[in-house]
């Protein structure tokens, strides 16, 4: 036999191998109907117990619900119908909604809501974060519709921590292991608008509606949601139709949402501002402590450019720590405009004067800070090359290291660091919860405002805010805060982060809440 | 051949116990703390340094290095991991050995395309030595080489699901969403296998035997397939058996970029987490399977190799 035969008959056998491989048996497709929405996550659900953190808050969300809503117009009644305070601030009583149930039959009545209590309260160390934990006196149940809960000092934001998933989201009471919650719970049964159907660990999760929930029912009979890690795989899922949704803040990158701004198959959709990207400047750094250095960089920031350049303009520019629209925040700080002369002058006043190689000098020392980023973020890394260069006109050295995000907090709450990429917490955390997460040591923000003078002073108010009942007085201690902080140019802040969503366009009604985490999956539907 | 079986076998405790320690050696040297870290993980909204404290306590993190180690030890010959740092409703066994089936999904599979695109090409590239179809074959095990298996991974979503329409993209279901994660993380292997399996023929076609052969006036296809062939082979077959533990302990990347749900995408998601209980188990069980295929092997060669065992004994 010649040498050619044998390589026909090798080949063909080869494509015969693969072609059996291609065609072999099918996999077990999704269900491919509109009655069901795709829609992905970088991770598995987990658990969900919604006394704990370890879980998904969109998924949370999903089946459980609080007593009262947040929404962009304020409070409103949800497992309460409606809620008095005392004249001294210290009394909530609600008035619990009638015939509410929880999807395994169990009513969802005054008694159940006190059990929750009683299964958070026994494990109040893990919610101390939540300062109404120690003002706590005591919840009763009087009546199967009345719910009380008695404070020892007046809490202004009481009803925002109640209305949080976690941990003030109601589970039914026969889900729980002997009324405890804190070392698990046997199944996820609350009164939400979805139930949980199935879930394979790290691979999907299927939620089915509840035709029996009180308000106003989902659309979808399911929400299946798959388990994607890789941020390219998640979008090439989305172009061959497997997902019909990606949804989130660290969802997509701008580069990515940016290829689908003109296309016909895909919609775009971007939140209001939900947190502030900035950057910490270190002031126990040698160099970093002088106020006229920190304003130098303030001024030698263009934000414009930034949200343009990296952003394509999916995000805008950010002059102060917290947006005007966050409560409270709204107090006409003046920003720092972009202007390098101004710049330039500021350190010449600091007494840093053009040396060797154009960069500054002052006693012999060079003008040289360091820039840390996460480097799971590419948005950081983008950011930090810009100002990098831009900071280096000004004649600063600048140096750029990222690292992986547990070592990169990890040096932010150590001080590690003279400049570093932070973000603010967002709704329904600001200004409340990350002004006084400031005060706590395993936080950046601490770190950074070592070197201030004005520290004990700042963190006396932060402290004072949340006890304080009278409107004005406390606007007047966020002011001082929040004006303290700017005039001390600690926080860059560079642009407003939003939620993003990448749809298939018959997907309709995808947009966003006053909750960051809560995807709207009630509103939304498929037309054909 | 018994006592060297079982001198084998006592040899191997010392280095387990080694590669046990060194495991948590290491693991304990990252400089994050594991407590604050699971606090991060579990989403507590403001980490305060009391419940770091707490959560040090819970996970037995209070406690002496030497004593956490010993404990974890004996635990570990009890096939108790402990529990996951992370998910501290699920244990680390119950997490490997849901994660286990998927990976070797991916190990059986990837063989089958190692071995079936490898061994022919290999072959034909050797028969057909500098042809258009070996120049080829020579560039295509260059260019796979180098590419990173991330990328391919991509690359193949993107030209065979997308472009083509045959396969879906990522997950796990039936075979065809196995079929390209195989395929992946064959690559590597298969540029190997054809280099080698070519080199080793080319070899031996100048060996006396090949002559001896062609003078008898054997058909040519005999002398490739049951002479040169069969030989090149040998040093092949030990390659592949220590290259079954590597298959199982590098789907790490293609794992997550197919979004698999096996071992790999464990480990580096407990990595990113530090959560030690899992890592901990992770490493020890790739090192006790390194150890028990490279024992097999030898084990198998020393039977097989009257030669080894006149040496030996």
């Amino acid at each position: 036999m010649s040498k050619v035969n044998w390589f026909k008959q090798v080949f063909c056998a080869c494509l015969l191998t693969g072609s059996v491989l291609l065609t072999g048996q099918q996999g077990n497709a999704a269900p491919e109907a509109k009655d069901t929405l795709n829609f992905v996550n970088y991770r598995d659900i987990r658990d969900l117990n919604p006394h704990l953190y370890a879980g998904e808050m969109y998924a949370q969300e999903m089946l459980f619900e609080t007593l009262v809503d947040i929404t962009a117009d304020g409070y409103k009644p949800c497992l309460a119908e409606s809620w008095e305070i005392s004249p001294d601030g210290k009394i909530y009583t609600f008035k619990i909604r009638k015939g509410v149930k929880f999807t395994d039959g169990e009513p969802c009545d005054a008694f159940a809501i006190k059990a929750n209590f009683d299964a958070i309260i026994e494990n109040k160390k893990r919610h101390t974060w939540l300062e109404m934990m120690h003002l706590l006196e005591k919840v009763e149940a009087p009546d199967a519709e009345t719910f009380r809960i008695t404070m020892s000092q007046p809490y202004y934001p009481m009803l925002t921590e109640l209305g949080v998933t976690r941990p003030f989201a109601m589970i039914s009471p026969k889900a729980m292991k002997d009324g405890s919650t804190k070392d698990g719970v046997q199944a996820f049964i609350g009164t939400g608008p979805w139930t949980l159907e199935e879930v394979v660990t790290d691979e999907y999760a299927i939620f089915k509606r509840n035709d029996s929930y009180w308000g106003e029912k989902p659309k979808f009979e399911r929400v299946i949601v798959k388990v994607i890690p890789d941020n390219q795989t998640r979008i090439l899922a989305l172009e061959k139709g497997e997902i019909d949704l990606i949804w989130g803040k660290n969802m997509l990158d701008a580069d990515a949402l940016n290829k689908y701004k003109n296309s016909e198959k895909f919609g775009i959709e971007l939140s209001a501002p939900t947190s502030t990207r900035q950057i910490l400047l270190n002031t126990t750094n040698p160099i970093l402590k002088d106020l006229n250095v920190r304003k130098a960089l303030q001024h030698a920031t263009n934000r414009a450019a930034i949200a343009k350049g990296v952003f394509h303009g999916l995000e805008t520019p950010a002059d102060t720590l917290y947006a005007p629209s966050v409560p409270y925040c709204n107090i006409g700080l003046k920003p720092f405009e972009y202007d390098m002369k101004k710049a330039a002058a500021l350190l010449d006043q600091a007494g840093w004067k053009p040396g060797p190689g154009g960069v500054r000098m002052k006693d012999g020392q060079p003008l040289a800070i360091s820039l840390l980023y996460n480097s799971n973020s590419v948005t950081e890394k983008n950011i930090a090359e810009y100002l990098q260069h831009e900071f280096g006109k000004l004649g600063m050295k600048v140096s750029i290291s990222g690292e992986e995000e547990q070592s990169y907090r990890d040096n932010m709450k150590n001080g590690k660091f003279d400049m570093v990429f932070n973000i603010c917490w967002g709704t329904p955390y600001d200004p409340q919860s990350s002004l006084s997460a400031m005060r706590q040591r395993v936080y950046g923000d601490y770190a950074a405002q070592l070197g201030l003078d004005d520290k004990a002073e700042i963190d006396k108010a932060i402290t004072a805010i949340p006890t304080t009942t009278d409107k004005e007085e406390r606007q007047k201690l966020y002011s001082y805060v929040l004006t303290h902080l700017h005039e001390d140019a600690v926080y860059i802040p560079l642009t407003f982060e939003c939620n993003k969503a990448l749809f298939n366009k018959n997907l309709k009604g995808v947009g966003f809440t006053q909750t960051q985490y809560e995807v709207p999956f009630t509103q939304i539907y498929m037309v054909q | 051949m018994k006592h060297y079986v079982i001198k084998r076998l006592l040899a191997t405790l010392p280095l387990l116990l080694g590669i046990s320690f060194l495991c948590f050696v290491f693991i304990n040297l990252i400089p994050s703390d594991p407590a604050e870290v699971a606090l991060r993980v579990r989403q507590t909204p403001i980490i305060t340094e009391g419940a770091i404290a707490q959560m040090r306590q819970e996970l037995g993190l209070d406690q002496p290095f030497m004593v956490r180690y010993v404990r974890w030890l004996w635990d570990c010959l009890h096939f108790d991991f402990g529990i996951s740092y992370t998910n501290p409703t699920r244990t680390v066994l119950g997490e490997i050995a849901r994660c286990l089936p998927a990976t070797l999904k991916l190990a059986g599979l990837s063989p089958v395309f190692v071995i079936g695109l490898s061994l022919p090409i290999g072959f034909l590239s050797a028969v057909y030595q500098d042809s258009w179809f070996d120049r080829i074959m020579r560039g295509a095990v260059f260019a796979t080489t180098a590419m990173p298996a991330y990328w391919v991974g991509l690359l193949l979503i993107w030209l065979v699901s997308i472009k083509m329409d045959l396969l879906p993209t990522s997950g796990h279901g039936g075979f065809k969403h196995l079929i390209l994660p195989a395929f992946t993380v064959a690559l590597t292997y298969i540029s190997t296998y054809i280099r080698l399996i070519r080199n080793n023929m080319l070899e031996n076609m100048r060996e006396d035997y090949v002559l001896y052969a062609n003078a008898r006036g054997l058909k040519q296809r005999s002398i490739f397939v049951r002479h040169i062939l069969k030989n090149s082979l040998q040093s092949c077959i030990t390659a592949i058996g220590m290259s079954i533990p590597q298959l199982i302990a590098g789907t790490i990347v293609v794992e997550n970029v197919f979004a698999w749900p096996g071992i790999g995408k464990l480990c580096i998601t407990s990595i990113f987490n530090r959560d030690y209980p899992v890592i901990q188990a992770y490493v020890l069980m790739m090192g006790v399977l390194f150890v028990f295929f490279n024992l097999a092997f030898d084990i198998v060669q020393y039977a097989a190799d009257p030669r080894l065992r006149q040496e030996r004994d």
